[in-house]
């Protein structure tokens, strides 16, 4: 019944028969896996060639370390404060609480590399902390820039987690003879452990993903050494063997926590939930409280994002710079809005309950699996061989190549983009369709409304804001994407992201440090807005928890 | 004296009040009730009437603001006194059965066992989990079961442990009806082998007054009256307590020698003469007779037939309507012209 009427629907939608949405569906699909599947093809066709059998004997297992190492030290950091934030703003009544609720996740507004430049000028010899304590430098400095902006993930998971536990589970913990720690030890922490390992995945996915801070710490992960490849020797098939060995590190810890979360769901089985009542803290512990909440935001966007304001203020501005932040919000614009159509689309296309909807629709959440150097080096592969072919053709009709109007546009970009993220913008639209039952659509049906007017009436009111999230959240990460828009920005093209890095390559941090600025200027209100968004504590129709709004964890 | 010992309530509560923050305001307010080693008390009483919050206190998981809990001469609850509730032995079986959903059914019933050898700990289990037939669902975990076997893990868990006191929230809330008359015989069949004190919340009459030894009914945080079934049922203290049990009719009226007169005929009262009164009774005691007998005229509206019994809704030459059940194979049909007389077994006289 409901699939008709959503087929109907969207036949009229589109005027044609031929768009169902699960056509779109597997286009999306097609578009994320594609980048990959072209890496994959490259990088196992031909020899292995002397540069990648050079770095084996050398640097790989530099690479390799470094990359274990600043996976495991983010991993920890944002385990920690991820966790216990979320225990203290859940648990616990302390002045500023329902502040800090939605102010903890707001250093996702903080490109990391932007983090590191501020905290590496903040700490190197000659920085106002030079030798008071140790430099951000190195691989454990890397992993503690990526731990202080990506803990949000953890924070965000653990509190919806936290907040969904039935206080009777603790209780009856407590009437079966454990003492409050022990209850608490015993069953709200292994409740909530599938929540804080889908975040502490996320967090090490960004951080294999990052090149910014990474190659301006010092600290060559796996990332740096695939964009030294293609950058360096100019090497696209030494660079995808790298991809793939990145993809499959990062795939292996995303089947991982699908595997960890398939075997314990942790629903409670009733409906009923009640809710824990928190604990009024004393005036000492509510202080300290507000310290361990404060610290993380502090340490996350303020702090570092003030050093770079103040380095900004006191160096002449560089040319150029109106044009980039023009290219930024293009960018990330577009990309928003188009990742937001392509996720409605998908959010109905999972909604039709065809396996071809849901494996396409899966396939496309895969895509944040894949980090942005991997996904562009894939769009690049396939470009250029579209562009090869073309010019064959053109050649032979005209005698001059084909125009560059593929791997030389934006185009390449938003494919990327799209292919990297489209994944964070299904969560947040399935979860809004997932209010438009199918006996709404009956009863709007039966109460007369055409499927235009459904679509009018019913659904665009209820799920909007779910898009308009997705949007923005896509917003958001293009705008801090970095290795994907070096390598595939055409020429002259400069975005913020790349005008900052190139800065801060050359040592010129003075110079980096308004672009960054700017970024972060950008992404902060849109997320101050979804941060406000995902942790509304009200039932309220527009509300979306995070697990469902955090890319890579829709179903 | 030594033949009332096992009539010494194992928990007493005297005068309980429990006051939540906020808009809940006082849940419970001076309410006493006994609790008996081997016998089932059903607490009965409409939404927001405490029950649940009395529970929680029983168990220790709410402070007392006043008043006191006790249990064989141990002060639980009271005036500066609040024992831990991992130190009361009550087994409790929550509303949403709040099963960990991270342990399998076994691991959930050996959670409160910690105390015995890991041998011991496995026999317990095994027992706990026969009880309540589930020794094949053992290793499934809470998602796998059903809303029965759930119903189940966390009877057996609650058990497990020995407890001196069950207390069970709305066990059978939220399965259908016909497992809930299954797995209510069976759960009162092993809490009455058990041989604790239990205490089960219901806002079901009909579940009251078929399972338990006593009822005590709770309206506005406090029980305003508690005795056996049938004592209860016959003979409420008031109005409100006569319908929380069942259908019936009240009339006022103000007694005078003795006795008080209704529509139906008059009654015997043991009030002062002058004061208000009102005549309880239940539609059991409105006997439908044939019109010659002359008593009370009245005329049948309807009549429908529910099972066992026919109701009657009837109409009384002064006005008003009241409702009669009869056997089924009562003979009068609607339109007829019947006369109504009252048997005093069913009729009660509250001050009103």
């Amino acid at each position: 019944m409901a699939i008709a009427d959503t087929s109907t629907l969207h036949r009229k939608l589109t005027g044609r028969t031929g768009l169902h949405p699960v056509w779109l569906a597997a286009f999306a699909g097609l578009l994320c896996a594609a980048p990959l599947l072209a890496v994959v093809w490259l990088g196992m066709s031909g020899a292995w060639s002397d540069y990648l059998i050079h770095i084996a004997n050398t640097r790989l297992a530099e690479f390799l370390i470094n990359t274990a190492i600043v996976g495991l030290t983010a991993a920890l950091l944002a385990g920690v404060i991820g966790t216990g934030t979320a225990w203290l703003v859940t648990r616990h009544v302390f002045p500023g609480r329902n502040l800090f609720q939605w102010m903890l996740a707001l250093p996702l507004a903080m490109p990391a590399y932007a983090a590191a430049y501020g905290w590496y000028d903040l700490t190197q010899g000659a920085g106002p902390l030079g030798g008071l304590v140790p430099a951000v430098h190195g691989p454990f400095g890397a992993g503690a820039i990526f731990g202080l902006v990506f803990y949000p993930y953890v924070y965000l998971l653990a509190r919806e987690s936290f907040s969904a536990q039935s206080a009777d589970a603790y209780d009856a913990a407590r009437t079966l003879g454990c003492s409050p720690f022990q209850a608490f030890a015993r069953t709200a922490l292994p409740m909530v452990r599938p929540a804080i390992a889908a975040g502490l995945a996320l967090v090490v996915m960004e951080a294999l993903a990052d090149y910014g801070t990474v190659s301006h710490l010092g600290a060559p992960t796996l990332t740096v050494a695939l964009m030294r490849a293609w950058a360096g020797e100019g090497s696209i098939p030494d660079a995808a063997r790298l991809a793939m060995l990145l993809v499959s590190i990062s795939f292996l810890i995303f089947m991982a926590e699908r595997a960890l979360r398939r075997r314990a769901r942790q629903t409670a089985a009733s409906g009923h939930v009640r809710a824990f009542r928190r604990q009024r803290l004393s005036p000492l512990a509510g202080m300290l409280a507000v310290l361990a909440c404060l610290l993380p935001v502090l340490m996350g966007l303020v702090i570092p994002a003030a050093r770079l304001g103040w380095r900004a203020a006191y160096t002449p501005a560089a040319t150029g710079l109106m044009d980039a932040a023009v290219n930024s919000l293009t960018l990330a614009g577009v990309s928003g809005l188009l990742a937001a159509g392509i996720g409605l689309g998908l959010a109905y296309a999972i909604r039709t309950r065809k396996l071809a909807g849901r494996a396409s629709a899966r396939i496309a959440s895969m895509g944040y699996g894949v980090p942005g150097a991997v996904a562009a080096l894939g769009v690049l592969i396939i470009f250029g061989g579209v562009q090869g072919w073309l010019d064959t053709l053109w050649r032979g009709m005209t005698g001059s190549p084909f125009p560059l109007v593929l791997t030389g546009s934006a185009l390449a970009l938003i494919f990327a983009y799209q292919a990297r993220f489209i994944a964070a913008a299904i969560g947040p639209s399935e979860s809004a369709l997932s209010r438009v039952t199918p006996s709404l659509d009956a009863a709007a049906r039966t109460l007369g409304a055409r499927p235009l007017t459904l679509a009018r009436r019913v659904h665009w009111p209820l799920v909007s804001s779910g898009v308009a999230l997705a949007g923005l959240l896509v917003f958001v990460e293009v705008l801090k994407e970095l290795p994907a828009t070096m390598i595939l920005r055409p020429f002259n093209m400069n975005t913020l992201a790349v005008t900052a890095h190139n800065f801060a390559a050359d040592e010129r941090l003075g110079q980096a440090a308004l672009p960054a600025v700017l970024l972060v200027a950008a992404a902060l209100p849109a997320m101050i807005w979804i941060a406000r968004r995902i942790t509304a504590t009200e039932r309220s129709r527009d509300t979306v928890p995070p697990s469902e709004a955090i890319p890579g964890l829709a179903e | 004296m030594t033949k009332m010992a096992s009539d010494t309530p194992r928990v007493v509560i005297r005068g309980a009040e429990v006051r939540l923050g906020g808009a809940d305001g006082v849940a419970v307010s001076g309410a006493d009730l006994s609790l008996r080693a081997g016998r089932v008390t059903a607490l009965l009483g409409p939404s927001g009437a405490g029950k649940s919050t009395l529970l929680r206190a029983i168990a220790g998981l709410e402070r007392l603001h006043a008043g006191e809990i006790s249990s064989d001469g141990t002060v639980w609850s009271g005036p500066g006194v609040h024992l831990a509730p991992e130190r009361r032995r009550c087994g409790v079986v929550f509303q949403d059965f709040a099963l960990f959903p991270h342990l399998t059914a076994m691991q959930n019933v050996a959670f409160g066992l910690r105390h015995l050898s890991s041998d011991e700990r496995r026999q317990r289990v095994v027992e706990s989990l026969e009880a309540v037939e589930l020794t094949h669902r053992a290793r499934a975990y809470p998602h796998e079961l059903s809303g029965g076997e759930q119903q189940r893990v966390a009877l057996a868990r609650a058990l497990a442990p020995e407890p001196s006191v069950m207390l069970l929230d709305e066990p059978f809330s939220g399965l259908d009806r016909r497992l809930r008359a299954d797995l209510s015989a069976m759960t009162l069949d092993v809490l009455r082998r058990s041989g604790t004190a239990s205490l089960i919340i219901t806002h079901d009459a009909e579940d009251a007054l078929a399972s338990a030894d006593e009822i005590a009914l709770m309206e506005r945080g406090t029980i305003i009256q508690s005795g056996t079934p049938d004592a209860l049922y016959l003979a409420p203290a008031s109005e409100s307590a006569a319908r929380m049990l069942g259908d019936a009719e009240a009339f006022a009226g103000t007694v005078e020698g003795g006795m008080v007169a209704t529509p139906l005929g008059v009654v015997a009262a043991s009030q002062p003469d002058g004061s208000a009164v009102s005549v309880l009774v239940r539609p059991e005691g409105i006997l439908v007779g044939a019109d010659d007998e002359g008593a009370a005229a009245a005329r049948i509206v309807s009549r429908r037939a529910a099972g066992p019994v026919v109701v009657f809704l009837i109409e009384l030459a002064p006005g008003g309507r009241v409702t009669a059940r009869a056997p089924v194979s009562h003979r009068a049909k609607a339109g007829d012209t019947v006369s109504l007389s009252l048997d005093p077994a069913f009729v009660s006289v509250v001050s009103g």
